[in-house]
């Protein structure tokens, strides 16, 4: 056999070789660049706020994706996607398929935020600090407890239980914003109970305390006027006119009276909730759900 | 295997003859060679994914963090807008009432509307007679304190009691199965 | 050369199986933009579905597509380009009776029933063994307000299985059990509280007799006892409760007709979400 020919041979040996091992490389290659190709289409639909599209391309991706090479990217961006869309439960739906495909720790750690993230907005606090709870156990994630302290802050924020959200805070950093915030927000709000009592010793001060000093006169007349005709009419041995009258009269405008003093202290509380919950939304620069 | 062995035989005579004398022949099996290893799709059955249902189009939603009032809650309107003589009268005693007597004495109505609104509502959509007539019939039902099977119900718990139920026109009845929920907005 | 051919051979049956290479480079080819939407149908995406099926239609024609377009607009709800589909497929194609099936179901889905029955009518093609168009165009009576055909017509397309519940169901619809205004508003005249009773409200019926009752009694007692302007207000509460009361006897009558017709047609609509509205299940998925 010539020098050549024994060259040509090994050639062809070595292409027999690679046609059956690595057969697909070449194409391979061309393929791995569509789906890539792909993925930033979709992203760019995202970003555009083609919600439903970006979703349609995302699935694509997955679909013919035989490699899973955009699995945990791909449903972590649907899962993203749906959020935009406030479609809360698929939302999670996706960013658990995020988890099941995520490659590291790292990036199972940002889908279960992600999912936690996703139960504040939709107020499952339950569920958001159950999965936070889970995470705290888990030792691959040892490092993560001022993330996980941060996110179970604001899951108390939703919660709107204040106080607990600063102790959260002030774990992540003692002069952290939101802790500030936070107990800000606690010592502005009225105590319902106390509303309760003081309108349950004077009708009206109640209200007065909460700052209804409208409604809290109102209160306080019905009251006076209704319990002094029952009282008058005990005395004037006019019983039945007393039970009617103490009834149907004055009984009702004493309970309105507790009624309109949790109902303005807990309206109150929400004004106060509200307004910062609308900073948080709107002018807080850090991360939100 | 006479038959393999003399397939085998042809095989290397010809791969010798293109080897060795047709240059042609070696090129071209060199190029159907290199080709074939790009024609070779990938086989493989195709994952099952759950999926959502997005039946129709959406875009981005603008939620707020704010904490909502039940969607059902009655609001009162105070505004005399809009009314004619009559209206107005009418809604300026329900609004001394609201003012005086309703925001003070508590929540005393367990349905939606509540009875002075169910009254108001009634007189503007027929009137003061029929309307005053409705309102008796409804004060009546809510003396009824077993009335738990008989209302739908909407978000903060009231019964579901709409005054076009009560007007005799047939064509504006809207059953609503008790027990359900209502969304009124 | 014949082994060195038959090599070759070999090679380029193993190189090509079923696909077209371009698919391999290109996910947005034709054929695989059907089979993307192939997968979205199965999984119940069928708006997506619809609109990669119409991607693909504007490439090729093919009368399996546009039928699981008209399928799938038709399972979402969006019954008038159901409709618009069906109606595109040609009268020579395999799927033009199943068409015909989905277009009239979706008409009648949509609750469009005089025009279902008035297009139904015009297009029933001589000797037509399909009987389930029939059954629906009967069935659309249960949900208008015209005479029902004659019992024996009524039953004609359906088997012995179904007779029984048609029967009940044309027994419904003809003879409602309902109650008569005229009679509530008489009964509470005469005893406050007996038309609510009848019409079945027994608790708003004893309640109104009580109301009554009681401002009677406190009526009679304070005109008795000389307290003159007790007694002509207790006396204004009875004529309140009174008439509120036989109002609402009447009110309650429609409102309980009404919940009979509600009730009737519920029923109907679940039989016949059960009976897939008497049109085949097709097993494009399997």
């Amino acid at each position: 056999m010539t020098f050549v020919n024994k060259i040509f041979f090994y050639f062809l040996f070595v292409s027999l070789i690679a046609l059956f091992f690595n057969s697909n490389s070449f194409s391979q290659n061309e393929f791995q660049k569509q789906l890539k190709i792909q993925f930033d289409f979709a992203k760019e639909l995202y970003n555009k706020e083609e919600y439903f599209d970006a979703i349609t391309e995302l699935k694509r991706l997955i679909f013919f994706d035989k490699e899973k090479e955009y699995s945990y990217s791909a449903n972590e961006l649907i899962g993203e996607t749906y959020k935009m869309g406030a479609k809360f439960s698929d939302a999670i739906q996706y960013f658990t398929l995020a988890v099941i495909h995520s490659t590291n720790n790292e990036e199972l750690f940002n889908s279960k935020i992600e999912i936690i993230r996703v139960n504040i907005l939709r107020r499952t606090i339950d569920r958001a600090l159950s999965l936070l709870d889970s995470l705290d156990s888990d030792k691959r994630f040892s490092n993560k407890k001022i993330d996980i302290s941060y996110w179970r802050g604001w899951a108390y924020i939703f919660e709107d239980k204040w106080n607990k959200a600063a102790q959260e805070f002030n774990k992540v950093d003692s002069d952290h914003e939101l802790k500030k915030l936070s107990e800000q927000v606690e010592n502005s709000k009225y105590s319902v109970a106390e509303a309760k009592i003081l309108s349950f010793i004077f009708p009206g001060a109640g209200q007065f305390y909460t700052g209804n000093y409208i409604s809290g006169i109102l209160s306080f007349g019905w009251n006076l006027l209704w319990g002094y005709i029952t009282i008058n009419s005990f005395i004037k041995d006019r019983i039945f006119d007393g039970i009617v009258v103490g009834e149907l009269l004055w009984l009702r405008f004493y309970r309105g009276n507790l009624q309109n003093a949790e109902k303005f202290a807990e309206e109150k509380n929400k004004e106060i909730s509200n307004k910062a919950l609308n900073f948080l939304q709107f002018e807080y620069n850090g991360p939100k759900p | 295997m006479k038959a393999l062995l003399k397939f085998k035989k042809w095989l290397l005579q010809d791969l010798y003859w293109i080897l060795n004398e047709n240059f042609v022949m070696k090129f071209i099996l060199i190029f159907i060679l290199l080709f074939s290893i790009n024609i070779f799709p990938q086989v493989d059955k195709f994952r099952q994914y759950q999926d959502t249902t997005d039946w129709q189009k959406w875009g981005k939603a603008n939620y707020s963090y704010q904490h909502q009032e039940p969607a059902t809650s009655e609001q009162r309107y105070y505004s005399l807008k809009g009314e004619n003589f009559g209206g107005t009268i009418l809604k300026s005693f329900a609004d001394a009432y609201w003012f005086f007597i309703s925001d003070v004495d508590g929540d005393n109505c367990s349905f939606n509307p509540t009875c002075s609104s169910f009254f108001i509502q009634a007189v503007q959509r027929t009137n003061i007679l029929q309307g005053t007539l409705m309102f008796a019939d409804r004060f009546t039902r809510d003396l009824n304190l077993f009335k738990l099977n008989h209302y739908p119900r909407v978000e903060d718990g009231h019964f579901y009691d709409p005054v076009s139920l009560y007007t005799l026109n047939r064509s504006v009845i809207k059953i609503t199965p008790p027990e359900s929920f209502v969304n009124t907005e | 050369m014949i082994p060195t051919i038959c090599l070759v051979f070999l090679f380029f049956s193993q190189a090509f199986p079923q696909k077209d290479s371009s698919d391999y480079f290109d996910i947005n080819s034709t054929s695989n933009i059907k089979k993307f939407a192939d997968y979205l149908f199965c999984a119940d995406d069928y708006l997506r579905a619809a609109l990669e099926y119409e991607k693909y239609l504007s490439s090729y024609y093919n009368d399996t597509v546009e039928f699981k377009i008209g399928l799938s607009y038709s399972r979402i709800g969006n019954y008038s380009k159901a409709i618009e589909w069906f109606n595109k497929i040609k009268n020579n194609s395999g799927f033009s009776n199943d068409a015909r099936n989905e277009y009239f179901k979706s008409l009648f889905q949509s609750g469009d029933y005089y025009n279902f029955r008035k297009y139904y009518s015009e297009n029933i093609v001589n000797n037509d063994k399909i009987r389930n168009l029939d059954k629906l165009f009967y069935f659309s009576y249960f949900f208008t307000d015209d005479e029902l055909p004659p019992r024996n017509d009524f039953l004609n397309p359906f088997n012995l299985k179904e007779e029984n519940k048609i029967n009940e169901f044309y027994q419904r619809k003809t003879n409602p059990p309902y109650k008569s205004v005229a009679a509530a508003v008489i009964m509470s005249s005469l005893i406050p509280g007996s038309g609510k009773i009848y019409t079945g409200q027994i608790g708003d019926g004893i309640i109104a007799a009580i109301a009554t009752g009681l401002c009677g009694y406190l009526a009679y007692d304070n005109f008795k006892a000389k307290h003159n302007f007790r007694g002509w207000v207790f006396s204004g509460l009875i004529a309140f409760f009174y008439a509120g009361n036989i109002y609402g006897s009447a009110a309650s009558a429609q409102i309980y007709n009404a919940g009979i017709q509600f009730n009737f047609q519920n029923d109907v609509k679940l039989y016949l979400n059960q009976q897939n509205y008497f049109t085949p299940e097709y097993d494009f998925c399997k």
